[in-house]
């Protein structure tokens, strides 16, 4: 048997073997295509894209062969290519021009179309449609799946929700990565005033996609955190449609390659938002964000039904829905926005596609249209979506604070219905973006109004965190889960209190579309996002491996990124109340806001090393010896009380709740039980 | 009527029933949008529509039916296991029709596009009738009748096909406009297409069940994909319910 | 009481620091200089949210860092803290006294933003142009301008339009932003208070050269205000009777720059958003709809004035804006200018 550092070399070659492969393709391409050859087609993105690509696949095909994620790829490639030739066709045989240089070969329609059938095929080729399939031509198909033995079974599809949340997770961080990439990026470029190492497409391109990478990361982040937890936490043996759930994650990677492949075909110039009619103008890149996003809505969607599902249906005896862990309460509050309020962003995006590539005038002033509509239903999903990031997070702190303080949560309930309440009231705000829009402006009261009160309910979780400390014994040596639980409290404050300005009307009109927005919402999506996140993996990271990551350099990862993360979104406050504009590539001297955007691009490469310091981490502990397989947080979850690594299902003998869950300090208390072991005892 | 859940009979009479209900209701309907185009009372008579579809075809009391005693590996667990997935995927399609009524009423206001009404009536018929053979596809196959289901299911999917040739082969091709004419016909296009495509999907998944269904994959106790599908044929038809005032009633020719 | 004891000692520290933060922030100096009389109770306003961040930011944390620093297990002690489960009381008190401030401070916004939006029926009027990447302002007596003049102490309202895509007219000084939308007239009531030189700065992303979409803003006194204008109407008339007695390539060529023909058109061959001018006039142009057309005078001129008459092949339909409000002597004079660019 080969040993897998000998594969890992041989998937190293072929990931450079790819990336030349495709660089000359991708030259040889354009040559075929303008006909003569040209020595800046080396330069050229997309080339250099496709040798990215070419370059994953030969990793991943080194790595594990032509198995799961590696014919999904090539299967969607495939796809696309068949997709753009079936248009051309249809062209042809309607006497139109089958295609079109000026858009990369296919025409926009090709391309479109190549983007939905190659995300299909994706699936085809990966293996998440086969039981459907099955199911469709009336066959059988087995509950029981086995995964293949070793580190093989997270290439392909796994109906184990651990598996599937460990995916999920993997992919999130790659995504934050490359997220983070684009904007070390574009931070280079705004350290000084002029125009130093990007055009201007380039910057708006690698603006706009950081903003939505990053919230795709994110989505797909919490999906993994709640598909990794939510069942161990109610007690149950997985979600309660484990087929679908592995669909929801696996249509989640098409979806990020169509996104990220907007930048090879193109760029867009709109920012994350999209807003036509420039969107409507914007290059073919365009339509590769939209098809990505209305994909990864889906992934989305799917996997918010399953978890509401799985909460109502699969909970353990006697698990009542106040004496649920917090954090499912977190999620199932999270799934109800993302359920419902997708779909609009969806329309939204296909509105757009739908004027672009056959020209109906939604947006058209000219004839007929409204440019403030796509706002109203863009902003139906996209306000209540940042409760979709922060749910999640604000629970992974209430579920952390009481095993670190020693003492029980303090209000559950209360901390339970804000959940709730923040969710509702999220859906009633939306407008608050739109104050300068030109939308009708007696709407812009009212959404004050809404807007503001959520700040009740984010305060109802504040204060009774603040109360679960006071006076509890929080333990000697703050760990580093703790250090990211208190870190995003402070950081999540800061940007929730930047929240009230911009809701009331006359100071947002000051405020909107300038950097303090942006350092509003880097505060808010850190501290309700990323910190709870980072807090999250290294706290259970020792029940998916059995390995307790390195405290030292857990420490060192959160004393690098935190100051510095106050430099970068303080600073972006300050230079945003001074009249920096958002969006913007290049920035007026004249207002000398080079130091302070210099110290922010410098914060920007220290959180940067703090990512890869974690990175470093894991692969330090994943290699390491150290064990950690017992309850190392003293904690009272269910998922403590058996050996880490968790067994493939969860739970050999059903388990009843027998009492509250954050009893800390009360003698004799459990919350739960193993039904046989105590029938044998 | 809803007593009587178990008698076979009774369930394809009362079927029958909200049929001749929802018709009446229709042209009721058409004769107030022809009359006096009374904005509410065509959208209180939409709703009592819906609301007959979803209670009596879409038996959405059924939710409430939460066994809980049932062990998680028995049939009634995972049916309504499945059915509250469904549901909830219902709920979340409704939300992109919603975001379409909203898009027509902003774009197009208390004016509608120049269509046939009289088509529109005829294609709205043939939806409905298909929904009273969908009950009773759905109906039979639960007291054991297969071959009723086959043949009802198999009526259904014609009236479907029919629906969609109505629409796209008829209505999209008489159009006095074009796609690209005005945000009007933009609309227009955009409502009739999503749900056109809906309806296909509909048929496919008939197309599945009625294969499924005479292989003999279904019995009377086992049969959640033909509930599903027939679900989901009634959503479709209630999408249909609102869409049809809102393209072809509602306010004056633009 | 040991209790007690804490609760005034984070009372004493939560004033301080509420207090210390708040000078902090005011001595960060965090908003450009207020040129308008709108800027008054923005800042009034911006002051009592500085004030509330503070004071919040002090009762969270306060507690936060001193529970960290006293409540923690000593020394080889693994006990629990307390099992104190919640309080409905202190709940509902801090449910209730943050909704006050917030519904407080909804009705304080809505009457600072009355006070922003104030109407003066006598206001004077210019509407504003905004297009991919340029501003103009139109005058009512006839005049066009790329600077806005405004004088001071006089509110004036912009009627804006949009030729193309969003745009958002934002002069941080004045702090009030409004968007153009195609297809709307949006409106925008300032009366300067401060006579400087400000720069107008597009706030809305609207294409690669939005960062660059900035116009002099300049508020005078009232009389140079009027010399100004009159200095403009002078100006204009001359322009007309030159440029209708002949065209002119040099003041075609400023025009060229003034009116943003610059963002899309180069004159030197290369491809920009619209065709190249160099070589254009007499050259015969390939049309999308698959003719062609001789790049004429009568031609150059339907192009400016209905850039969508005819489309150029390879070009979007609705790239390029409608220029009709140019006068006749000046689209000759852009024409003069075409013509010198062999
Ligand atoms: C995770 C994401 C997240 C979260 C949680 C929030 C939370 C809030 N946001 Fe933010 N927001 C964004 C992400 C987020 N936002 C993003 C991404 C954008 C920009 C999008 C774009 O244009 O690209 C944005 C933009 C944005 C705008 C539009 C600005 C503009 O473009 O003009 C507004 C306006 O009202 C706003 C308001 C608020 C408010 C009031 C809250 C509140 O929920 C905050 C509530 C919390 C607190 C207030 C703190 C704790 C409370 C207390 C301690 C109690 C006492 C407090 C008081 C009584 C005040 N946000
Ligand atoms: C969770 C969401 C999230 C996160 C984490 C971040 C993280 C960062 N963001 Fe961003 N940001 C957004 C969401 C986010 N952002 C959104 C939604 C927008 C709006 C876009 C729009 O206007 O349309 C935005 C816009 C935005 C702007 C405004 C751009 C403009 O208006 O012109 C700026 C400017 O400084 C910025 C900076 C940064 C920086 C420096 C980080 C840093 O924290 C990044 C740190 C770096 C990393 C985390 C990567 C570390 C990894 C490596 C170095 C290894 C790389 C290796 C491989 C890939 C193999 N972001
Ligand atoms: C926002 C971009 C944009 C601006 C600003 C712009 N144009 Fe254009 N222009 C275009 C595009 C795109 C075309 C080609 C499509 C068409 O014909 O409408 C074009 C075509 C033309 C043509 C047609 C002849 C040809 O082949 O070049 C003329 C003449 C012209 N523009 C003149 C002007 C003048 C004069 C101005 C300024 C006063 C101007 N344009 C400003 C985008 C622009
Ligand atoms: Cu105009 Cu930005
Ligand atoms: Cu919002």
């Amino acid at each position: 048997m080969k040993s897998p550092e000998v594969k890992f070399s041989k998937a190293i070659a072929l990931f450079l073997g790819g990336q030349v492969v495709g660089l000359l393709l991708g030259v040889l391409i354009q040559t075929a295509l303008a006909g003569v050859y040209n020595g800046a087609y080396f330069k050229d993105i997309a080339s250099w894209l496709l040798g990215v690509l070419l370059a994953l696949l030969g990793f991943f095909y080194g790595l594990i062969g032509y198995y799961g994620l590696v014919k999904g790829l090539v299967w969607q490639v495939l796809g696309t290519i068949a997709g753009g030739l079936l248009v051309s066709a249809i062209r042809f045989l309607m006497g139109l021009e089958p295609f079109d240089l000026a858009k990369f070969g296919f025409t926009e329609g090709g391309w479109v179309a190549g983007a939905l059938i190659g995300a299909i095929a994706f699936l085809a080729g990966v293996g998440a449609l086969t039981d459907w399939f099955k199911w469709a031509k009336g066959e059988k198909t087995f509950d029981h799946h086995q995964d293949p033995e070793g580190f093989i079974k997270y290439f392909g599809v796994s109906l184990d929700h651990k598996v599937i949340g460990i995916q999920y997770t993997v992919t999130s961080l790659f995504l934050l990565m490359v997220g983070g990439l684009f904007a070390l990026i574009f931070r280079l470029e705004l350290s000084q005033t002029g125009l130093e190492i990007l055009s201007l497409q380039m910057y708006n391109s690698l603006m706009s996609l950081h903003g939505m990478v990053m919230i795709v990361s994110i989505l797909v982040g919490i999906a993994g955190v709640i598909n990794y937890l939510v069942p161990m936490l109610i007690g149950a043996q997985d979600m309660a449609f484990p087929r679908l759930n592995a669909f929801s994650f696996w249509i989640a990677i098409p979806a990020a390659i169509l996104l990220l492949s907007s930048l090879a075909l193109g760029g867009f110039d709109t920012g994350w938002t999209g807003y036509p009619p420039l969107s409507v103008r914007a290059p073919l890149g365009m339509s590769m964000f939209f098809v990505g996003i209305w994909v990864a809505g889906w992934s989305s969607i799917l996997g918010a039904l399953n978890l509401i599902v799985t909460v109502l249906r699969m909970r353990a005896e006697g698990m009542t829905a106040f004496r649920m862990p917090i954090f499912v309460w977190a999620a199932t509050a999270t799934s109800i926005i993302s359920l419902t309020a997708t779909q609009m962003i969806g329309l939204a995006f296909q509105l757009v596609l739908f004027q672009r590539l056959l020209g109906m005038p939604f947006f058209d002033a000219a004839k007929g249209g409204n440019p403030v509509l796509f706002q109203h239903l863009f902003w139906f999903y996209s306000h209540p979506v940042v409760y979709v990031f922060i749910l999640p997070g604000l629970g992974v702190i209430s579920e952390l604070l009481p095993v670190f303080a020693r003492k029980p949560l303090f209000g559950y309930k209360w901390i339970a219905m804000s959940s709730l309440g923040i969710a509702l009231v999220g859906f009633l705000v939306w407008a608050h973006h739109m104050f300068s829009s030109g939308m009708n402006e007696y709407l812009r009261v009212p959404f004050m109004y809404s807007t503001l009160l959520v700040a009740v309910p984010t305060g109802v979780k504040f204060f009774s965190w603040v109360a679960t400390l006071w006076q509890g014994r929080i333990t000697r040596e703050l760990a580093t889960p703790m250090l990211f639980v208190l870190g995003g409290i402070v950081v999540f404050l800061l940007g929730g209190l930047t929240g009230p300005p911009n809701a009331t009307v006359s100071t947002d009109l000051h405020l909107t579309d300038t950097y303090f927005i942006v350092g509003h919402f880097h505060d808010t999506m850190f501290g309700g996002y990323i910190f709870p996140f980072f807090a999250a993996l290294y706290y259970w990271f020792p029940k998916a491996t059995g390995k307790r990551l390195n405290e030292k350099l857990g420490k060192l990862h959160f004393w690098l990124m935190t100051p510095s993360f106050f430099v970068l979104t303080l600073f972006m406050m300050r230079v945003g109340l001074l009249g920096m504009r958002r969006r913007i590539a290049d920035y007026d001297p004249a207002l000398s806001f080079d130091p302070w955007h210099l110290a922010m691009t410098i914060s920007a490469y220290l959180i940067a090393l703090s990512v890869l310091v974690f990175i470093w981490n894991i692969i330090k502990t994943v290699k390491g010896e150290q064990n950690a397989t017992g309850n190392i947080w003293k904690s009272r979850s269910p998922e403590w009380l058996v050996p880490s690594p968790m067994p493939p299902h969860n739970y050999d003998q059903p388990l009843k709740v027998v009492g509250e869950p954050y009893d800390y300090g009360l003698e004799g208390s459990k919350y739960i039980e193993f039904v046989n072991k105590e029938e044998h005892e | 009527m809803s007593g009587n859940h178990n008698n076979p009979s009774d369930q394809l009479n009362q079927g029958l029933v909200i049929f001749i209900l929802l018709g009446f209701l229709t042209f009721v309907e058409y004769m107030i949008a022809i009359w006096n185009q009374n904005l509410l009372l065509l959208s209180v008579v939409a709703t009592i529509k819906a609301g007959l579809v979803l209670y009596y075809y879409m038996h959405i009391y059924k939710l409430g039916n939460i066994d809980e005693g049932g062990s998680h590996h028995s049939l009634a667990w995972k049916t309504t296991t499945n059915r509250l997935g469904f549901w909830l995927f219902i709920l979340s399609d409704a939300f992109l029709f919603a975001g379409l009524l909203t898009t027509r009423f902003n774009l197009l206001g208390l004016t509608r596009p120049h269509l046939d009404q009289q088509l529109g009536l005829i294609v709205t018929a043939v939806l409905l009738i298909s929904s009273f053979f969908m009950n009773r596809a759905e109906t039979q196959m639960k007291a054991g009748d297969t071959k009723g289901f086959a043949l009802s299911t198999i009526i259904t999917l014609v009236l479907g096909i029919g629906f969609v040739a109505g629409v796209v082969g008829v209505e999209w091709q008489e159009a006095p406009f074009g796609v690209a004419d005005s945000a009007a016909s933009g609309v227009f296009f955009m409502m009739t297409g999503m749900h056109a495509f809906h309806v296909l999907t509909g048929v496919i998944f008939l197309g599945i069940i009625l294969r499924n269904g005479m292989k003999g994959v279904y019995s009377a106790e086992n049969c959640w994909p033909v509930e599903a599908a027939t679900v989901y044929w009634h959503f479709v038809d209630v999408v249909w319910i609102f869409f049809y005032p809102a393209l072809y009633l509602i306010g004056i020719m633009a | 009481m040991q209790n007690k004891k804490h609760f005034i000692i984070i009372g004493i520290l939560i004033l301080v620091v509420s207090v210390v933060t708040y000078y902090g922030i005011l001595a960060l100096n965090l908003l450009p200089v207020a040129a308008a009389v709108q800027s008054q109770p923005i800042d009034w306003l911006f002051d009592l949210e500085f004030k509330l961040i503070s004071f919040f930011f002090a009762v969270i944390m306060v507690p936060l860092v001193y529970s960290l620093i006293f409540f923690r297990q000593k020394e080889g002690d693994d006990s629990d803290g307390p099992h104190v489960e919640g309080h409905t009381k202190l709940e509902l008190v801090w449910t209730a006294i943050p909704l006050i401030i917030v519904i407080a401070l909804g009705i304080i916004g809505a009457e600072n933003l009355k006070q922003v939006l104030a109407v003066d029926p006598q206001a004077a009027q210019v509407k504003v142009v905004g297009y991919q990447w340029g501003w103009r302002f139109e005058y009512p007596e006839g005049f066009t301008s790329t600077k806005l003049y405004l004088p001071v102490d006089k509110q004036v309202l912009l009627k804006m339009e949009s030729l193309d895509v969003i745009h958002s007219f934002w002069v941080p000084e004045f702090r009030i932003k409004q968007d153009l939308v195609p297809g709307q007239i949006t409106e925008y009531r300032i009366t300067p208070s401060l006579i400087g030189e400000y720069k107008v700065r597009c706030a809305e992303i609207c294409g690669n050269e939005h960062a660059y979409m900035e116009s002099p803003v300049v508020v005078v006194s009232q009389e140079d205000y009027v010399a100004w204008h009159d200095e403009q109407l002078r100006l204009a008339k001359e322009a007309e009777l030159a440029s209708a007695g002949k065209p002119d390539a040099g003041r075609g060529q400023a025009l060229y720059v003034e009116s943003g023909c610059k963002a899309c058109h180069s004159v030197d061959g290369s491809k920009g958003v619209g065709p190249t001018w160099k070589a254009l006039y007499m050259s015969s142009v390939p049309l999308a709809d698959g003719t062609s057309v001789t790049a004429d005078e009568a031609f150059l001129a339907e192009s400016i004035l209905n850039p969508s008459a005819k489309v150029v092949a390879g070009y979007n339909a609705n790239a390029m804006p409608s220029f009709s409000y140019l006068k006749e002597g000046q689209v000759n004079d852009i024409i003069e200018y075409i013509k010198s660019l062999k």
